[in-house]
């Protein structure tokens, strides 16, 4: 099947569908006794094909609540439904891409891309085509036998995005994943990731606590306030895109968002 | 004189001389084909010195060339010409398939149970303390118990193998399926891996660095572990031989003994390395 190659984004964000809903989300670790309330409240609703970030200082839940989205925590308490259905285990409707390298490092880049398809009951000659359309499209074909030890992390993180990417997720979530590359290669990221969800149309969730990025990336910000982590705001950015950073606007718009993250 | 002239002459660049010694560390362009073999041969030319000047008599330890004499007449002579003659063949082969058929089952039983334990804590409270006790008995202790239990022959000398064998793989396994990062597993549950694909695409891959640690491990006490379930008294096997040369005092048959154990031992544990790379890509590509 042909990826589709009109974008969603110009379609009127009313009209699209709920996708994924969250009430009353909360979460409570127990440490040694006391209980530490690290979600609270947490309520908001994304609609199909949006970008979302999640924008918070480190210490605030976020990466909490991403791991209960994917399903690898249970909420204490609170509901998280995938088109109506809750949410339990973690499975590949909903994938994530980490911020940590979670390549298997004895499979090759191509091999670490097929892992998931080759679960499926599919033809060897299928995998091999999806594959290979896909790491055109993350732009890694020269570097298909290559080793995950043997590329740079922006490459891996690369691989990351293609392996999942090609299960066709309906959400992906991404757990802070270009904080560890250094600045170029991480607005290289931002581009390739922006240019693949206007091929792609997926829904996203991008988990950052750089405001830079949020502004250059979403459609929508959700603030997020610590102890108990909370959404304080929901943003809508209706900057036009190609979003630069060296515009007024854009400027204009970072440092209000950096007060509101910081009060 | 500029800063970078001057910095220059106190820490001058030199180029790499060639054909220096670059040994530290894994060197993949330096060629040192013969240095495994430096060590071998100042071993044998300290013997041949002793030999020669007598510092050493023949009756402690025999001419290099006594030895090699028969050596050759043990694995190369007639059956009858002279004792010891043409017996190679028969116990290289019965030694061969005593240390295959122990560590055999010291794999089948270590592999699983470590894997098991080094992911499940119920498992790892069940089996810890045991196999910790277990561990610290010397392999020599069960000889007595083994002999009756199973006699003279295959079935002690396996069992004594198996015994031996098992404690390095199994306890490397379980260090292997423990260390796994817990995010490889969390990766291969988002991509729809269920338990079996994840056991054997993802855990057994993870662990195998560790796991061909304990396997080399095993292997290489299960050689050791022979030789001791033959002394016994069994009729055929390398440890046999070495057993019957002490009683008619030949003392070059105990050195040909040893030395044909010493080379299996290492062809055994390279042709283990090999088989593992050939046939696990995770062995080829993370160890």
């Amino acid at each position: 099947m042909r990826p589709k190659l009109t974008a969603i984004s110009k379609t009127d964000p009313g009209t699209r569908k709920t996708i994924l809903e969250i009430n009353k989300l909360r979460k409570v670790f127990s440490v040694n006794g006391s209980f530490l309330t690290v979600l609270d409240c947490i309520d908001f609703s994304v609609k199909s094909g949006e970008m979302i970030c999640i924008l918070g200082r480190s210490g605030c839940g976020k990466s909490t609540l991403l791991k209960m989205l994917a399903g690898f925590l249970t909420p204490s308490s609170g509901e998280i439904l995938l088109n109506g259905k809750p949410v339990s285990d973690p499975g590949t409707d909903r994938c994530v891409v980490f911020q940590e390298d979670t390549l298997f490092p004895w499979l090759t880049v191509q091999e670490n891309i097929a892992f998931g398809l080759r679960g499926r009951n599919k033809d060897k000659k299928g995998i091999r085509k999806e594959v290979d359309r896909f790491l055109a499209l993350v732009g890694l074909t020269e570097f298909r036998d290559y080793l995950p030890r043997e590329i740079s992390g922006g490459m891996k993180q690369r691989v990351a995005l293609a392996r999942v990417l090609i299960l066709k997720p309906q959400i992906l979530f991404m757990d802070e994943p270009f904080a560890s590359l250094d600045a170029q290669t991480r607005e290289e990221m931002q581009n390739l990731l922006l240019s693949l969800w206007e091929k792609l149309s997926h829904t996203i969730i991008f988990v950052t606590h750089d405001v830079n990025e949020a502004i250059t990336l979403s459609d929508r910000i959700l603030v997020m306030s610590k102890n108990p982590g909370r959404i304080r705001e929901d943003i809508h950015v209706n900057l036009a895109r190609p979003r630069k950073l060296e515009k007024e606007e854009f400027i204009f718009f970072s440092r209000k968002l950096y007060e509101h993250l910081c009060d | 004189m500029t800063k970078r002239e001057n910095n220059l002459i106190r820490n001058p660049v030199f180029p790499p001389r060639r054909g220096t010694f670059r040994a530290w560390g894994r060197s993949g362009q330096t060629k040192l084909t013969l240095l495994p073999w430096l060590i071998p041969a100042l071993f044998l030319s300290a013997w041949i010195a002793a030999s020669e000047t007598g510092l050493i008599p023949t009756y402690l330890l025999p001419h290099p060339l006594e030895v090699g004499r028969a050596g050759y007449n043990y694995i190369f002579g007639k059956v009858g010409d002279a004792s010891f003659a043409g017996r190679f063949l028969g116990d290289a082969s019965a030694s061969l398939i005593r240390v295959g058929t122990g560590f055999g089952v010291a794999v089948i039983f270590g592999i699983p149970l470590g894997i098991l334990s080094g992911r499940l804590s119920v498992v790892q409270r069940l089996m810890g303390t045991t196999v910790n006790a277990l561990r610290a008995v010397p392999g020599i202790s069960w000889l007595p118990l083994a002999l009756v239990w199973f006699g003279i022959g295959m079935k002690t000398t396996v069992f004594l193998v198996a015994l031996a064998a098992f404690f390095p793989i199994y306890l490397n396994a379980a260090a292997g399926a423990r260390q796994i990062n817990p995010l490889l597993l969390q990766a291969g549950a988002m991509m729809g891996v269920k338990r079996l694909r994840g056991t054997f695409a993802i855990l057994l891959p993870g662990s195998m660095p560790h796991m061909m640690t304990g396997l080399r491990l095993g292997l290489g006490i299960a050689w050791a572990y022979l030789v001791l379930g033959e002394l016994t008294g069994v009729p055929n096997g390398l440890g046999a031989v070495i057993m019957d040369a002490r009683m008619l005092g030949r003392i070059d048959i105990i050195v040909v003994g040893i030395i044909i154990i010493a080379i299996m031992g290492r062809l055994g544990d390279q042709l283990l390395t090999i088989s593992l790379r050939f046939c696990f890509k995770s062995a080829r590509r993370t160890s």
